[in-house]
């Protein structure tokens, strides 16, 4: 069911090749500056202004309609932000330094030997915890900073000056791997997109004692995610960038293409972060229908006055209904689920799963479902606005430029139409993955299938809210 | 450092310096205009609560080519300039609209939103003060002394402070300065009607809507004081129907029949182009309080301290154009200085500034529609 695609000698020979992501990550760069400026000096007109219409509206709709669900997290090989922090430690663009080195600011300062150069991620934070409250920092403000351009720049800003900031005191990509706020659920629902970067032979690897896919060798860096190949079970972690491909001296690294979600079928084992992330990014998306395209436009003004009392209500309300009643229910539904199985022999023998396992594994199931609400959530406001990308590509200032002829194109929706007609067979298709690996989580862990029932109905209570909510 | 990462420095290099000088010294660039001449000023209209014209206030030299590029960060604005001819329907928000000037005499003119962009819309104004700097012919001594500049004019428009409240005379003197300093002062000001008075209510109103038409086909003849439309503005209707209703010509009328007379002695006079124009004014000006049918239930006007700032036993918002008791008992002359100077705390602006008086007197017999039929 697994293609190795890097097989190809010309696929292999492009995936080596550092040009194609660097040009790539220019290019996303030209437009991050693009962004940035625009934000700062062009109109405050989000709809007319470069910096939203190409950010919240373009490259949403790319990282959830295409780049997730079908690359994973690719993007984040291609992300601007981390790319400067990258340059400044490898201290070369493209030709690796001998061995990969990397350099960072706290070795130079505190003199330390190239080994001792790099400062370790603190221990407490190797987790997504900090990604998932990253993520609820800026959903508290996301009815500003998907408004105002000055915001989204500022926005950008503070991230592209974090990552730098943290690639020059910690080692490899920290930024990306424990604090971008995009990054946690990005990986999280990258684990359906069909294409993995695993090892061909795991016993190769035993062998291979050097290791130069984590340290890194002449020909490339060592994983800028901290990630052992080898170890590599998900998506979750591996933004492809292909440095393992380079550095395997072994040849034993691929690009597969396989079948979507296969990484979602073990659920056992899973992280209590990463299911937080799930039920996080759950309880967003039904906020942010209400809030941001729903039928009630007081709440968008209150979401958007930020520091006022209403506002402070609003954002006690998205930290309650997201930190606490999401998870919540979910929780409940779980345990439901193990007083309506009863006590079955696996658990009686001792090789049930404890709570925080039950909790972790059965959240897999959301994964296909968040994905799939939230393409249904992208597709409610992208093809009704789109449209303003034209206009924003020849006056990305909203100074009264027409640099491709296309500034006077009207606001035009496109396919609406069809809208429905998209959502409802995604969000279907989301409810059934979700619904099956509730199922297989309660196989998994020991339990009867009955224990699924309860956390198959949240999956389908969800859709059918969503759907309610769209409808309304 | 090899040669390809030499190139890619420079790239790299490009995007972040050299991609936002190229854009914003295009943006400098575009800023030279394209025929010589013609000066580029940029106008920022923001919604009023945020400052409304950015600038204010501008000085054009006479036969001076101007280009004015409006553009708003919020709101859609409109932009009228009655002295200059411009008329700019929308301005939204991200958009640059761009409309050619060439003052052609000097004076103060008064330029204002026109489309309601918030509560405080109406003060949304400023003015462009057009100076002619041309050596002019020494004065031959007939010609009487020139009124200094500023004369009465409002040197800005009303302070935002004190919200519902002139806290300054009015603007006036829209178009050519010279005329407008010279010409006769309005009619309620000629009569020294007082527009603050409290008004008892008509001592008659119609039990229908009067029609004019109906009131033309009795063929009737009106007395010179409703005849003449300069001598009727200083009358009110309900007082008219009582002259009529005296004279003993009309004695075989019904009370209807002599409504319909009134009608027709406030619209014998009014074309239909007038009219016409008059509610296209009244839907850009005076709706968003009045109502679109002149029931004082415009949703801007809700909050409007309204008559109730001078008596507390009235009612507060706007006035009811419908209400007969109020509308009949004032004559045209009051409602022209109502329109002209404004309501003094009711919240009722002042368009003085921005009417000809053709569009005075129309928007008054616009208001009586709203009782009266054609």
């Amino acid at each position: 069911m697994h293609y190795a695609i890097s097989e190809i000698p010309v696929i292999r020979r492009f995936l080596k090749s550092r040009w194609p992501q660097w040009g790539i990550t220019v290019l996303t760069l030209a437009v991050f500056v693009v962004v940035i400026v625009t934000g700062l000096f062009g109109t405050p007109a989000g709809n007319h202004n470069f910096g939203i219409i190409y950010v919240w509206l373009v490259w949403w709709a790319l990282l959830k309609l295409v780049l997730v669900p079908f690359l994973g997290r690719f993007w984040c090989s291609i992300c601007p932000i981390p790319a400067p922090g990258d340059w400044l430690q490898r201290r070369s663009i493209l030709t690796p330094r001998p061995g990969g080195k990397l350099y960072t600011l706290a070795g130079r300062v505190l003199r330390k030997s190239a080994a001792g150069a790099v400062h370790p991620w603190p221990r407490f934070l190797r987790n997504i915890w900090a990604q998932n409250f990253g993520f609820l920092a800026v959903a508290l403000f996301s009815a500003l900073i998907l408004t105002s351009p000055l915001a989204t720049a500022l926005t950008l800003l503070a991230f592209i000056l974090t990552s730098l900031g943290v690639s020059l005191l910690f080692e490899r990509r920290a930024f990306c791997r424990y604090l971008c706020p995009i990054g946690g659920f990005v990986g999280v629902y990258g684990q359906v997109a069909p294409v993995a970067v695993r090892v061909k032979d795991p016993a190769v690897c035993l062998a291979h004692t050097e290791k130069p896919c984590y340290v890194g060798s002449d020909a490339g860096y060592g994983c800028p995610y901290f990630n052992l190949p080898q170890k590599l079970n998900t998506n979750m972690l591996c933004s492809m960038c292909g440095e393992c491909l380079r550095t395997c001296d072994r040849n034993n690294v691929a690009f597969y293409i396989r079948p979507p979600g296969v990484d979602l079928l073990d659920t056992r084992d899973r992280r209590l972060d990463e299911a937080f992330n799930g039920l996080m990014m759950l309880a967003a998306a039904f906020v942010y229908s209400v809030v941001l395209i729903g039928a009630d436009g007081r709440l968008k003004v209150i979401a958007r006055a930020v520091g006022t009392p209403e506002w402070f209500a609003y954002a006690a309300g998205l930290l309650l209904f997201s930190v606490a009643l999401v998870p919540g229910l979910f929780w409940l539904c779980v345990r439901l689920g193990q007083w309506m199985a009863g006590r079955d022999p696996a658990a009686a023998a001792g090789r049930g799963s404890r709570h925080a396992d039950l909790f972790a594994g059965y959240a897999t199931a959301l994964v296909p479902l968040g994905l799939a609400i939230w393409i249904a959530f992208t597709l409610s406001f992208t093809l009704a606005n789109v449209s303003y990308a034209w206009p924003a590509l020849s006056d990305p200032f909203g100074w009264g430029w027409d640099l491709f002829g296309t500034a006077a194109m009207s606001w035009t929706p496109y396919l609406m139409g069809i809208i429905a007609y998209l959502q409802i067979p995604v969000l279907l298709a989301g409810l059934v993955a979700a619904v099956a690996l509730a199922f297989r989580a309660a196989r998994q862990h020991g339990q009867r299938p009955a224990a699924a029932l309860p956390v198959s109905a949240f999956c389908v209570s969800a859709v059918v809210a969503l759907l309610t909510l769209y409808m309304a | 450092m090899q040669r390809r990462d030499r190139f890619a420095l420079v790239i790299i290099l490009a995007v972040l310096l050299g991609l936002p000088a190229l854009l914003l010294g295009y943006q400098a660039w575009r800023q030279q205009p394209a025929v010589a001449g013609v000066r580029i000023i940029h106008i920022v209209a923001r919604a009023p609560e945020q400052g409304g014209f950015s600038p204010d206030r501008l000085t054009l030299q006479v036969g001076e080519r101007v280009r004015l590029r409006l553009s708003s960060p919020d709101v859609v604005h409109g932009l009228t300039i009655p002295g200059l001819g411009v008329n700019v329907d929308e301005i939204y928000p991200g958009r640059v609209v761009e409309v050619d000037v060439t003052p052609e005499k000097p004076g103060r003119y008064a330029f204002a939103c026109t489309r309601w962009c918030g509560a405080d819309h109406w003060r949304m104004r400023g003015v462009i003060e057009v100076v002619d700097l041309s050596p002019r012919p020494p004065a031959t001594g007939n010609l009487p002394p020139q009124p200094p500049a500023t004369g009465n004019l409002t040197p800005r428009p009303p302070s935002l402070a004190g919200k519902g409240e002139l806290s300054s005379p009015p603007l006036v003197g829209e178009g050519p300065g010279e005329r407008s300093l010279t010409r006769e002062p309005p009619l309620y000001q000629q009569l020294g009607r007082d527009l603050d008075a409290m008004r008892p209510p008509a001592s008659a109103t119609p039990a229908g809507k009067p029609s004019a038409a109906a009131g033309a086909a009795l063929a009737a003849k009106l007395p010179p004081e409703l005849s003449d439309p300069l001598r009727r503005r200083a009358i009110a209707p309900a007082d008219a129907f009582q002259r009529l209703r005296a004279d003993p010509a009309n004695a075989g009328l019904s009370d209807d029949d002599v409504w319909n007379l009134v009608a027709w002695a406030w619209f014998k006079d009014v074309s239909g182009p007038a009219l016409a124009r008059a509610a296209e004014l009244y839907a850009r000006d005076c709706a968003a309080c009045h109502g679109p049918e002149g029931k004082g239930d415009g949703p801007i006007g809700a909050n409007l301290p309204g008559m109730a700032k001078m008596d507390p036993t009235m009612p507060k918002g706007p006035a009811d154009f419908t209400d007969a008791a109020a509308m009949l008992a004032a004559g045209d002359v009051l409602l022209q200085g109502k329109l002209l100077r404004g309501g003094m705390g009711t919240g009722m602006p002042e368009f003085g500034s921005l009417y000809t008086d053709e569009e005075q007197w129309a928007m008054i017999a616009y208001l009586r529609t709203f009782l009266f039929g054609k």
